[in-house]
């Protein structure tokens, strides 16, 4: 019995502080951006369910995948996004357990275009890209949407060094081979041991308009590629452009120039330090043979 | 004690030190080169292999240790300057003496040109080996000491250039093709690998540590010089050239055995320590990147 009446205390107790809490974020905030107009004091209600670390049944299975349905206040909070509503992006949800049309219009069509509807440039961009192709196009595949690159409820700032940091292990998801010959070469080398200066893929590919080579409109076509290395090169000219990226000295597929360079000096290496430690182990055989070691001790 | 009783000769000097009459091998010059390279060298290692093995643990520690990967890069150029340097001052030291003799240097027994003896030095020595005949006699240096020097000699040009290539793509590719850069990495990457193993492992370590020889520690590039007796059985074709030439004064001195001949001993120990954990240190990391 007293359980019962103390846990109904709390819970009014709760949404009193709830509302009380959401009067005072909701004046604080309240200019952040026209989007906001939807109102912060709308994400409380989503926060009562969605904001319980210790809530049951955190997971649900989304299209086979696992997902979690905590979201951290603190993180979206302090997110570029702090300040929109859970409903601009959830377009349609209602506070409450929610229905199948709301979760399944918002699984099928709502998580590509909800961006839409606020970075519209953003978005016609990746439509064009070959990757947006692949998302909306007839050849359908698995490619990268907007919120595999930005995390959906802590977007940070894209030029954050932890955003960058990020990018390579996200693309490398689908282009493990070409992850393997950046990482070979210099820019690659630099960014894994921590400089967070260097070239990550999308700084040469875009984000948004990622194109093959071969599509004039290609941030790495030959058109586009001397101008995408001058950011950071200035003065870069055509010859330097052609430094590859994407070489594996391995292969001689991939460079016959590169491989042949790295094929005789694995076999210089081989031989020296072959011959090296033939000629070391028996110097010292004769030696120990000999007792040289002895004899000959100087100061 | 470190001195040998017999070799000491002027046991009438009035404040009675100790002298011993020594063997010049080096010069100040000598000493000071190796020096540079000593130091260079290291650093060059120490701050390339990280990039070379980046997917290693040690990579890290090491990357860390000298405050990321820019300041590593920071460091290794220094050290590329300092190659630079000791190298131009080697080269034209070697020229200018060249042509001070006349070429007759080149063609000298105690130079350091690879010639037809080397070969047979080399037969020689795999024979002793295998107890099939006496150990070859030497003279001022031997062939491996010989394909030490040229192997860095050459070595260094051929870093050096990729180096550079690397350091200033924008002004290499003024004139050459952007896959210039590419086999520029290959080969300073692989060329620096090569240049570790003949100087930390093999070549160099080995001769002057390991041999039976120099075992535990041979000095002489940092005292410049050792007990006669000991460098005529060492190299007893140059001490006989030396002799029959009546050059021998030349190199001989005379060296004041006094408390600071002993101080620098334990600076040379500790120098040498340091180099030779580095040396095995940088080793194990390779070999284990390559069994990883
Ligand atoms: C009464 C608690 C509760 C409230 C309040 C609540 N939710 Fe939910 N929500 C859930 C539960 C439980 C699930 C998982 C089961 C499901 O899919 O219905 C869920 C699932 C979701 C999903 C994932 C849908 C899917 O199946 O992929 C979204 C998106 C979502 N909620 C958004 C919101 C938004 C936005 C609000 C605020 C307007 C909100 N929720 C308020 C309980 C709640
Ligand atoms: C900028 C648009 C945007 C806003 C604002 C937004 N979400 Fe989401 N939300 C998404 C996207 C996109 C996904 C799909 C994430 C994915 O697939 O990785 C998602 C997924 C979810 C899910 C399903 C579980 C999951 O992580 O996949 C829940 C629950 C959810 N959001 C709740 C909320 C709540 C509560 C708020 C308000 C605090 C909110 N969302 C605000 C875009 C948004
Ligand atoms: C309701 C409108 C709205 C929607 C929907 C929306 N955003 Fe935003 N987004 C904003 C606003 C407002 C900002 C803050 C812009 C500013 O301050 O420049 C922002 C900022 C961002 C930023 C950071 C830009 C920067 O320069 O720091 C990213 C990245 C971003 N949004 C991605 C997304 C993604 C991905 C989605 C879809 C899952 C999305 N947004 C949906 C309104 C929206
Ligand atoms: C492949 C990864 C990737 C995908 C997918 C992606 N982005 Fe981005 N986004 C980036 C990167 C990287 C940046 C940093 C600036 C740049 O390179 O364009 C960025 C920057 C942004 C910015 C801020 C800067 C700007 O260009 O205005 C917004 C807003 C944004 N993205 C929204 C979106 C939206 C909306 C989508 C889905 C249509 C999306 N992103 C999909 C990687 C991605
Ligand atoms: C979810 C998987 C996925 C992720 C993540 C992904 N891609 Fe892709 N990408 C694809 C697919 C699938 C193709 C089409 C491949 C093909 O047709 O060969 C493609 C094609 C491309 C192409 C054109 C390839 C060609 O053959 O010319 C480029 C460039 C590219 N991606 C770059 C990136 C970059 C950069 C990233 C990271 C920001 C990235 N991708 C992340 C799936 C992905
Ligand atoms: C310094 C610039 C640069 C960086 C960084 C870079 N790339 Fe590329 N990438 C290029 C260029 C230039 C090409 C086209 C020429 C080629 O294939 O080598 C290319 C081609 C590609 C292709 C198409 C390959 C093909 O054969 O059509 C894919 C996929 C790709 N890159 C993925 C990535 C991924 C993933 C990353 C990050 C791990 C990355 N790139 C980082 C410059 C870059
Ligand atoms: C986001 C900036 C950025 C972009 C874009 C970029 N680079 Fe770099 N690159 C760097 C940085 C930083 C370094 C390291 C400079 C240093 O410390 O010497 C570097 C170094 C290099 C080097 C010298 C290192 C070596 O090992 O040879 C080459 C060559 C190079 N970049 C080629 C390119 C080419 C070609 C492109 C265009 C396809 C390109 N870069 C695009 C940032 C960039
Ligand atoms: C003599 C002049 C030299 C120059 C100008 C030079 C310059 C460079 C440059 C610019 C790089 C690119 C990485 C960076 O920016 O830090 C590099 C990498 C490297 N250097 Fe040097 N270097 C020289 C000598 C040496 C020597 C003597 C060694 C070792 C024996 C060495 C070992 C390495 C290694 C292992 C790498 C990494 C290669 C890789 O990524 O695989 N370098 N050097």
């Amino acid at each position: 019995m007293t359980r019962r009446r103390a846990a109904a205390l709390a819970a009014l107790l709760t949404v009193a502080a709830l509302l009380g809490l959401a009067a005072a974020a909701g004046a604080a905030t309240a200019p952040v951006t026209a989007q906001s107009a939807l109102g912060v004091t709308g994400n409380d209600a989503c926060f009562h369910c969605h904001g319980q670390q210790d809530m049951q049944n955190r997971t649900i299975d989304v299209g086979g995948e696992q997902q979690d349905i905590f979201v951290d206040r603190a993180l979206y909070d302090a997110s570029r996004h702090g300040g929109l509503a859970c409903t601009s992006c959830h377009i349609g949800f209602k506070p409450g357990l929610h229905g199948a049309d709301e979760t399944q219009a918002w699984l099928i069509t709502a998580k590509l275009t909800a961006c839409d509807n606020c970075h519209a440039d953003v978005f016609a961009m990746y439509r064009g890209s070959f990757h947006g192709n692949l998302v909306f196009g007839e050849s359908s595949g698995k490619a990268p949407v907007c919120a595999d690159c930005h995390v959906a409820h802590n977007i940070t700032p894209p030029g954050s060094a932890a955003f960058r940091a990020s990018i390579d292990s996200l693309c490398a998801r689908c282009h493990p081979d070409q992850l393997k010959t950046y990482l070979d070469s210099y820019h690659g080398k630099a960014f894994f041991l921590g400089d967070a200066k260097t070239a990550v893929c999308t700084d040469c590919h875009g984000g948004h308009k990622i194109l093959p080579p071969s599509n004039p409109e290609s941030m790495v076509s030959k058109h586009n590629l001397v101008a995408t290395c001058a950011q950071c090169h200035p003065g870069a000219n055509e010859n330097f452009a052609g430094f590859m990226v994407h070489v594996d000295p391995q292969s001689p597929r991939s460079s016959f120039a590169v491989w042949t360079f790295y094929a005789l000096y694995i076999m210089l290496i081989a031989v020296v330090f072959t011959f090296g430690f033939v000629h070391t182990a028996l110097y010292i055989y004769r030696g120990i043979k000999d007792g040289l070691y002895r004899r000959n001790r100087h100061g | 004690m470190a001195s040998t009783g017999e070799t000491v000769t002027a046991e009438s000097a009035p404040q009675t030190v100790r002298t011993r009459i020594e063997y010049r091998r080096f010069n100040v010059f000598h000493r000071w080169m190796h020096f540079l390279v000593f130091v260079s060298f290291t650093v060059l290692v120490f701050t390339g292999m990280p990039l070379k093995y980046k997917d290693t643990e040690w990579a890290r520690w090491f990357m860390d240790l000298f405050g990321g990967v820019t300041a590593a890069g920071v460091y290794h150029r220094i050290a590329a300057l300092v190659t630079v340097f000791y190298w131009t001052l080697e080269f034209t030291f070697m020229v200018v003496m060249v042509l001070r003799s006349r070429g007759k240097l080149l063609r000298s027994p105690g130079s350091l040109m690879p010639g037809k003896k080397d070969l047979e030095d080399m037969i020689g020595m795999f024979a002793w080996f295998f107890g099939k005949g006496p150990k070859p006699q030497f003279d001022r240096y031997t062939y491996w000491e010989k394909f030490d020097y040229m192997s860095l000699m050459a070595g260094t040009v051929i870093i050096g250039m990729t180096g550079f290539m690397m350091w200033f793509p924008l002004w290499f590719t003024k004139v050459l093709p952007g896959i210039f850069l590419n086999i520029a990495l290959v080969i300073h990457s692989n060329e620096a690998l090569l240049a570790m193993g003949v100087i930390f492992i093999f070549v160099h370590f080995f001769s002057a540590h390991a041999r039976p020889e120099s075992f535990p520690l041979d000095k002489v590039i940092f005292t410049g010089s050792v007990p006669v007796d000991h460098y005529k059985a060492e190299r007893p074709l140059e001490f006989a050239r030396r002799v029959r030439e009546g050059t021998l004064d030349e190199v001989l001195v005379e060296k004041r055995l006094t408390w600071r001949i002993y101080a620098a001993d334990v600076l040379w120990w500790t120098i040498t320590a340091f180099a030779g954990f580095c040396a095995i240190l940088m080793t194990a990391f390779i070999i284990w990147s390559v069994f990883d």
